[in-house]
């Protein structure tokens, strides 16, 4: 290969949106995984038809978990709606604390929500192992996801800590994009999974 | 060019380069600096092909005879799992990619590190923490479920070592997909001036495809490791047919990712050799868009032919002919490439230097591979064939004859720029001749013993399988004198071996426009790059004759 010397000085900065792209990579790769075990649920449900459907989900035991869970799921969705303005205020050099501060706040109350779900659903002695691929689905996919957004809450507290400190400026917040990227991308998943494990097998009846 | 002025000194060695700069172990265990980790990777590979390949030693010893008289059936189906689960995702899968692939693509795109070195040293860690964790599970009790971990076996009637070690397999994932994203990142951002897609070396090309494959791929199997352990740890029903589970659920995730890791285990080695091969023709690549094009072709087909792993697993018979179909197609670019290859290999100037015997023995042995491939993609001929010593013959064509020798060449041909010193060149032949010759004794007897019908996957025999054991593990001896070798001449090179100098084999490629070793931070100034790669001597289209003639013929009419 022919070269020849050019006047530039290999010690360059990395480009700003560097990282925005590994990120949205990672993702990809998150997507996959959540890919992989959306359609292991809906492989078995196809292949089982009714009998994968336990009786929790036949009895009135299932409408509070999906009245419940629709109303958490439009905090988190709201959370979203935050994490966008704090992104937009950033970008106009204002103080976005008060966003990322609520954004955090939203994320935490979905995370409880769905913990006093859990420990409702339990004391209806209803658990991963207590009655058939559906409920062995339910606890495994949302405690996944689950998992997702408790460690986005941990990072949008650090962000928020970290916009209090001015930290961010509009032209410099690659660690406020990669957070940001993460967090609406566990709200689409979360779209997702909702629609599938709680909204279908409810209309289904 | 001018980065060459300020190295000229007689032995072509730099005053400092990235291995002399700093020697401490802590400067080695916090570097961010691409090559610094290669090496790291290639002694940690290097540490578990070892213990793996000795795993295997025991197995064909145990296959001299007949009678199961030298380990108990349990023992050997615990060393068959060690030796196909270290093989696999603690040696092919991270070997060109994290040892050469980390070397060579900052170097080859004319750029000072990856994207992420911090990024790339954490890999190296996680790696690191699931081979121990690996290995702890083999210590502490062994897991006799096979690299495929089908279930139930794995969630219901193995030991509860089997979460330990799926759980280090599950972590080794994240390292490779880290890789693939720091290589991805890389490509499409950190060439040089003037290096355009279309001029990037074939090298980079394949390890771009591989690392699509790494990031969409490998989070499936994380997920199908994840779902044994919360299975084993909560007893849920996902798997668990009395639990109203699927048992075959598992096949399709694990071959979802496990299909398109074969061809993250050859990929690679696809590029090694279409960087060796024009290197020692002296001649310009045959077909260079269509091997670059193959390479997405195969990383793309690789994702929908799983299905042809699971012909007898209660799959219907539609689903069968449609997978069967697809891996039929995906032979296709595999078949452009080795076509390529010998088209480049025509007419040109070709020496035999210890790389290239690698090489041109790679490209038999895979194509030997790959034409069996075809048997075994066949519905009707795999019902025969499943299960049996024909399939292991076949894939370790693949793995062993392709991607080993791939490595090996691969690893010859860089080893001056790597080290600055040249190994023993008779040496090097020599060994390059016993992996071939021991590698053929070893498994083609196996694609007898398969068609014969001999399972694999037991450790006693009928007594008329006898002769093709015997010599299959005859050959494992030579094969084994062929591994040793490099092991002992290469490390004897790093003191007493000749001086490289910054291009030994007159080869193309940004990578040799450095000294040797290079300096941390590869070039002086960042290249600019003006023309294709593989600027040899000879054009890669052969003037036909007859044509030459017939257009003298125009000309004159
Ligand atoms: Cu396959």
């Amino acid at each position: 290969m022919s070269t020849a010397a050019h006047p530039v000085d290999t010690h360059k900065p990395p480009e700003v949106n560097l990282t925005k792209f590994g990120m949205t990579t990672f993702l990809a790769s998150e997507a996959m995984l959540f890919a992989g075990l959306i359609s292991a649920y809906l492989i078995l449900w196809i292949s089982q038809g009714k009998n994968y459907e336990p009786e929790w989900l036949k009895a009135d035991k299932f409408t509070w978990p999906v009245l419940v869970t629709g109303i958490n799921t439009c905090f988190l969705l709201a959370s979203s709606g935050t994490l966008y303005m704090g992104e937009q205020a950033v970008l106009k050099g204002k103080s976005i604390t008060a966003w990322l501060g609520l954004t955090t706040i939203l994320g935490a109350v979905f995370v409880t929500v769905q913990y006093f779900e859990w420990r409702h659903l339990y004391s209806e002695h209803i658990w991963f192992h207590t009655g058939g691929t559906y409920t062995s689905s339910f606890f495994t996919l949302t405690g996944f996801h689950g998992l997702h957004v408790s460690i986005g809450v941990v990072f949008l507290a650090i962000t928020t800590l970290m916009a209090a400190a001015g930290k961010f400026t509009p032209h410099r917040h690659d660690f406020l994009t990669c957070v940001s990227l993460y967090w609406h991308f566990v709200d689409i998943v979360w779209i997702g999974l909702f629609t599938v494990m709680y909204l279908l097998p409810y209309f289904i009846h | 060019m001018q980065a060459q002025a300020t190295v000229r000194l007689p032995d072509g060695a730099h005053p400092t380069n990235y291995l002399n700069k700093e020697t401490t172990i802590r400067s080695w265990l916090l570097t961010t600096d691409h090559k610094r980790i290669a090496l790291l990777y290639l002694f940690t590979i290097i540490f578990f092909f070892i213990i793996a390949a000795v795993a295997a030693a025991l197995m064909r010893a145990e296959l001299l005879t007949p009678k199961g008289d030298l380990v108990l059936s349990e023992t050997y189906n615990k060393l068959f799992t060690i030796h196909g689960v270290l093989m696999v995702w603690f040696f092919l899968v991270p070997s060109i990619p994290t040892v050469l692939g980390n070397f060579l693509i900052p170097m080859m795109i004319g750029a000072r590190d990856l994207a992420f070195p911090k990024l790339n040293l954490l890999s190296w860690y996680i790696l690191a923490t699931a081979g121990a964790i690996v290995l702890y599970s083999v210590t502490a009790g062994g897991v006799d479920v096979g690299w495929t971990f089908y279930t139930p076996l794995s969630t219901k009637f193995s030991n509860e070592h089997v979460m330990v070690m799926a759980f280090g397999i599950f972590l080794s994932g994240f390292s490779s997909i880290l890789t693939g994203l720091n290589f991805i990142i890389s490509i499409h951002r950190m060439r040089a001036p003037g290096l355009t897609w279309m001029r990037l070396p074939l090298f980079v090309w394949s390890l771009y495809a591989t690392s699509l494959i790494m990031v969409l791929a490998t989070p499936v199997l994380a997920t199908a490791m994840l779902l044994i352990v919360v299975e084993r740890l909560w007893g849920v029903g996902i798997f668990d047919p009395s639990l109203g589970g699927d048992p075959v659920l598992f096949q399709h995730l694990f071959w979802f990712y496990s299909h398109p890791a074969v061809y993250i285990m050859i990929l690679p080695g696809f590029g090694v050799v279409s960087e060796i091969i024009t290197c020692f023709s002296r001649k310009r690549i045959f077909g260079y868009r269509f091997i670059a094009f193959a390479s997405m072709a195969i990383a793309i087909l690789g994702f929908m032919v799983w299905g042809h792993h699971m012909f007898v697993s209660s799959q219907s018979l539609y689903t069968g002919m449609v997978f069967s179909f697809l891996s039929f197609l995906i032979a296709i670019p595999s078949g452009i490439k080795v076509f390529n290859w010998t088209m480049t290999l025509y007419k040109g100037s070709i020496s035999f230097e210890t790389p290239m015997l690698y090489v041109l023995g790679f490209i038999g042995l895979f194509t030997v591979g790959g034409l069996t491939g075809l048997f075994v993609a066949a519905l009707a001929t795999d019902v025969h064939l499943t299960d049996t010593y024909f399939v292991v013959a076949h894939f370790h064509y693949i793995m062993v004859g392709g991607m080993v020798l791939a490595f090996m060449g691969g690893l010859h041909f860089w080893w001056p720029k790597m080290t600055g010193r040249l190994y023993p060149e008779p040496m090097g032949q020599l060994s390059a001749l016993t992996t071939f010759i021991g590698f053929n004794l070893t498994f083609f007897p196996q694609f007898i013993l398969g068609y014969l019908g001999m399972p694999r996957r037991y450790h006693a025999y009928p007594p008329e399988f006898q002769v093709w054991n015997v010599l299959s593990t005859a050959g494992a001896t030579i094969l084994a004198a062929g591994y040793l070798m490099p092991m002992i001449y290469l490390p004897w090179s790093l003191w007493w071996g000749k001086r490289a100098g910054n291009n030994p084999w007159s080869a193309t490629g940004l990578e040799w426009q450095t000294p040797s070793p290079p300096p941390e931070h590869n070039f002086d100034q960042t290249p600019l790059v003006t023309e294709e790669p593989y600027g040899y001597p000879l054009a890669a289209t052969t003037h036909n004759r007859h044509t030459e003639g017939r257009q003298r013929e125009m000309e004159h009419a």
